[in-house]
């Protein structure tokens, strides 16, 4: 509205109210001024039509009541200057003439007014459509420079993840769409144009064809999802692995319109897996070759372990026997003694376990395991060998130990390799030769098992290194004892370290992670 | 010879429970007398060497090992005939043993009859 006001005024100057009347004044004077002169020049008679053009201006210009005001004036000076002794008739007459020149240019005036109003609404609602126009135009543009933005990230994201998109009408339709991404990973030529649908089959390894047929068949008979792994013959001859995602697509009424889906370059992932997959298995291997050598070490320490009970088997069953085979047989002795033999050749048979389940090569397998149980077991096995070099072993297991996820096979062989590299320790030195060892609960919800000894220690210089592949101080070790030991504690998210004892000896401690929401004794009736 | 078998003690000197246990039985069902000990320490503390007429011992065990304790009864005058049974059986051991004094070097596991007639022997003396 206020354009429009401002729009008015700019074609009518006379703004202020005085100076309009003044310009009525001026105009009356210079029609006044102009017929004096013209009458000089012999032209009588033209202050009439002199002072209509004053009042038309004036009207126009100044508006009614100037207007107005210059018909008066004009009146009064046509009377008194020119027309003195008019009659009052011929007076009326002229005052009338003005009168009705004036109405006349009230309403041309008025007429002009309303003209000018519509004009500058017309001109307003043109240039408010304009701008909107220009608005709309602007947005438009915005709009497309973020889609054109969206579009680049978009694509730069499938060429990172090397995914592609498309969309697929099955026969008899074909493929819609076929992103930049789709070329690639397929590899064909973006500049061959949209591949048909048979291009696409015939780019897939000649092996895997009949099963992405199958499951496609299937799942557009039955318009489900799908979803197949398959191998892609590039144009030079180099097998790519691919996965394609299908998921069909229906119109608001539900009638089935096509399928979009992405096709991803999984090579790379395939390869790393491969490659995860072959180190875990190096890994178990060593870990493994590891265990036998080790085991190969102790074989006349375990020899002795599974005699002893054999012993005790054979002295049973002879006991047996013999009073079996008095001349009156005591029944009651001979049983006594058969089921002594049964618990030794129970023991004899847990002992060959034991090495069969160390010494076989498996998969690393992680359960809830009891530490303390672990401990003893691997003390029942390397017993003979301590006693061998006069070793005696001391233990201090917390008895509310938390159970733990673990390998047992793996964490036995780590307890393994620290008590014969204490007993090694030991085996050079005069002293008590003591064997302690310790599990117990520690902060953030861990436990650590501690093997300490009253050997020779480790040398300062070496204490870093010990852990290092092929590191060693023995004159027949390979330096993968520890190695492997750390490897495996890691992978059950522990801790393996080494200090020096005081006054003697060294220490080697390992953590295990609690798991949270372990069950903490499976065994019911364990505690009261 | 029941009687005779009585009057001397046999003892048992071996650090694993499961073997000394039977031993004890197996020489019980034969009708002798005989004491089972669990170190070569607990033997010479208890003071029994005196009325021992055989001892049968292990070899390696923690602490003190049979020849040791057969070296020590030596020296103390105390020549028990003595039957080693051992794992860990090799010449050099059984040389040292039976100059030593030992009647029998047996390695685990034993024939009992052979055990039997060797501790029959010992007691004989």
């Amino acid at each position: 509205m206020n354009q429009i006001v401002r729009m008015k005024w700019a074609t009518r100057p006379m703004t202020s109210g005085p100076l309009r009347y003044a310009l009525a004044v001026a105009l009356v004077a210079v029609a006044l001024g102009l017929s004096i002169v013209l009458t000089h020049f012999h032209l009588p008679q033209t202050f009439g039509a002199l002072a209509l053009s004053a009042i038309a201006i004036t009207f126009w210009y100044a508006g009614t009541a100037p207007g107005v005001l210059s018909a008066v004036l004009s009146s009064i000076v046509r009377y008194y200057l020119f027309e003195p002794g008019a009659g009052i008739e011929s007076r009326l007459l002229f005052d009338l003439v003005f009168l009705v020149f004036a109405f006349l240019m009230t309403i041309l005036a008025r007429s002009r007014d309303q003209l000018e109003l519509r004009v500058a609404e017309r001109t307003a609602e043109l240039t408010r459509s304009n701008e909107n126009l220009l608005r709309e135009i602007a947005r438009h543009r915005q709009v497309e420079a973020e889609l054109r933005l969206s579009e680049a990230y978009l694509a730069e994201a499938q060429r990172l993840s090397h995914t592609g998109s498309w969309a697929w009408s099955p026969p008899p339709g074909d493929i819609r769409y076929w992103s930049e991404e789709c070329y690639r990973v397929q590899g064909f030529d973006p500049k061959g144009g949209q591949p048909p649908y048979e291009v696409f089959f015939q780019s897939i390894h000649p092996d895997d064809r009949a099963r992405v047929a199958e499951v496609i068949d299937i799942a557009v008979r039955e318009k489900k999802d799908f979803e197949f792994d398959y191998r892609i013959v590039h144009p030079g001859g180099e097998i790519r692995d691919a996965r394609s995602v299908g998921h069909p697509v229906f119109s608001p009424s539900g009638e089935f319109v096509e399928y979009v889906g992405t096709i991803i370059d999984v090579t790379e992932r395939k390869q790393a897996e491969k490659e995860r997959e072959r180190l875990r298995e190096a890994q178990t291997d060593l870990a493994h070759a590891s265990r036998m050598t080790t085991m190969g070490e102790l074989t006349a320490s375990l020899a002795h372990e599974v005699n002893q009970p054999i012993t005790a088997v054979i002295n049973g069953a002879s006991t047996c026997v013999r009073w079996l085979s008095r001349n009156e047989p005591d029944v009651a002795e001979a049983l006594e003694a058969a089921s002594g033999v049964v618990r030794n050749a129970r023991r004899a048979a847990d002992i060959v376990n034991r090495i069969r389940s160390i010494s076989k090569k498996e998969d690393s397998k992680k359960h809830l395991a009891n530490v303390n149980e672990l401990i003893r077991e691997i003390i029942a096995l390397l017993r003979s060998e301590a006693g061998k070099h006069s070793v005696s072993i001391r233990t201090d297991l917390d008895p509310d130990l938390p159970w733990v996820i673990a390998d047992s096979v793996q964490m036995q062989q780590v307890m393994m390799n620290l008590i014969l590299n204490s007993i090694d320790a030991m085996k050079g030195v005069d002293r008590t030769r003591e064997l302690a060892i310790r599990s117990q609960r520690v902060e953030n919800r861990q436990l650590m098992i501690s093997v300490s000894d009253t050997g020779v220690g480790l040398p300062q210089d070496y204490i870093d290194r010990i852990f290092d592949a092929f590191f060693t101080t023995k004159a027949h070790g390979i330096g993968l004892g520890l190695r492997i030991s750390r490897t495996i504690v890691e992978s059950h998210g522990g801790r393996l370290w080494a200090t020096n004892n005081s006054p003697r000896g060294a220490s080697f401690c390992f953590t295990l992670p609690i798991p949270s929401e372990a069950p903490q004794d499976p065994e019911p009736g364990n505690r009261i | 010879m029941s009687g005779r078998k009585e009057s001397k003690l046999v003892a048992i000197v071996d650090d694993d429970e499961s073997v000394r246990g039977t031993l004890h039985e197996l020489l019980r069902s034969a009708g002798f007398s005989s004491r089972a000990f669990e170190s070569a320490e607990a033997f010479l503390e208890s003071g029994h060497q005196r009325a021992t007429g055989c001892l049968i011992t292990d070899i390696r065990m923690p602490g003190m090992s049979g020849l040791e304790l057969q070296a020590r009864l030596n020296a103390e005058h105390c020549r028990i005939p003595t039957i080693f049974i051992t794992a860990h059986g090799d010449e050099e051991m059984r040389f040292q043993a039976l100059r030593g004094g030992a009647v029998e070097f047996l390695p685990k596991p034993f024939d009992d009859e052979l055990l039997i007639e060797s501790v029959q022997a010992a007691l004989e003396r």
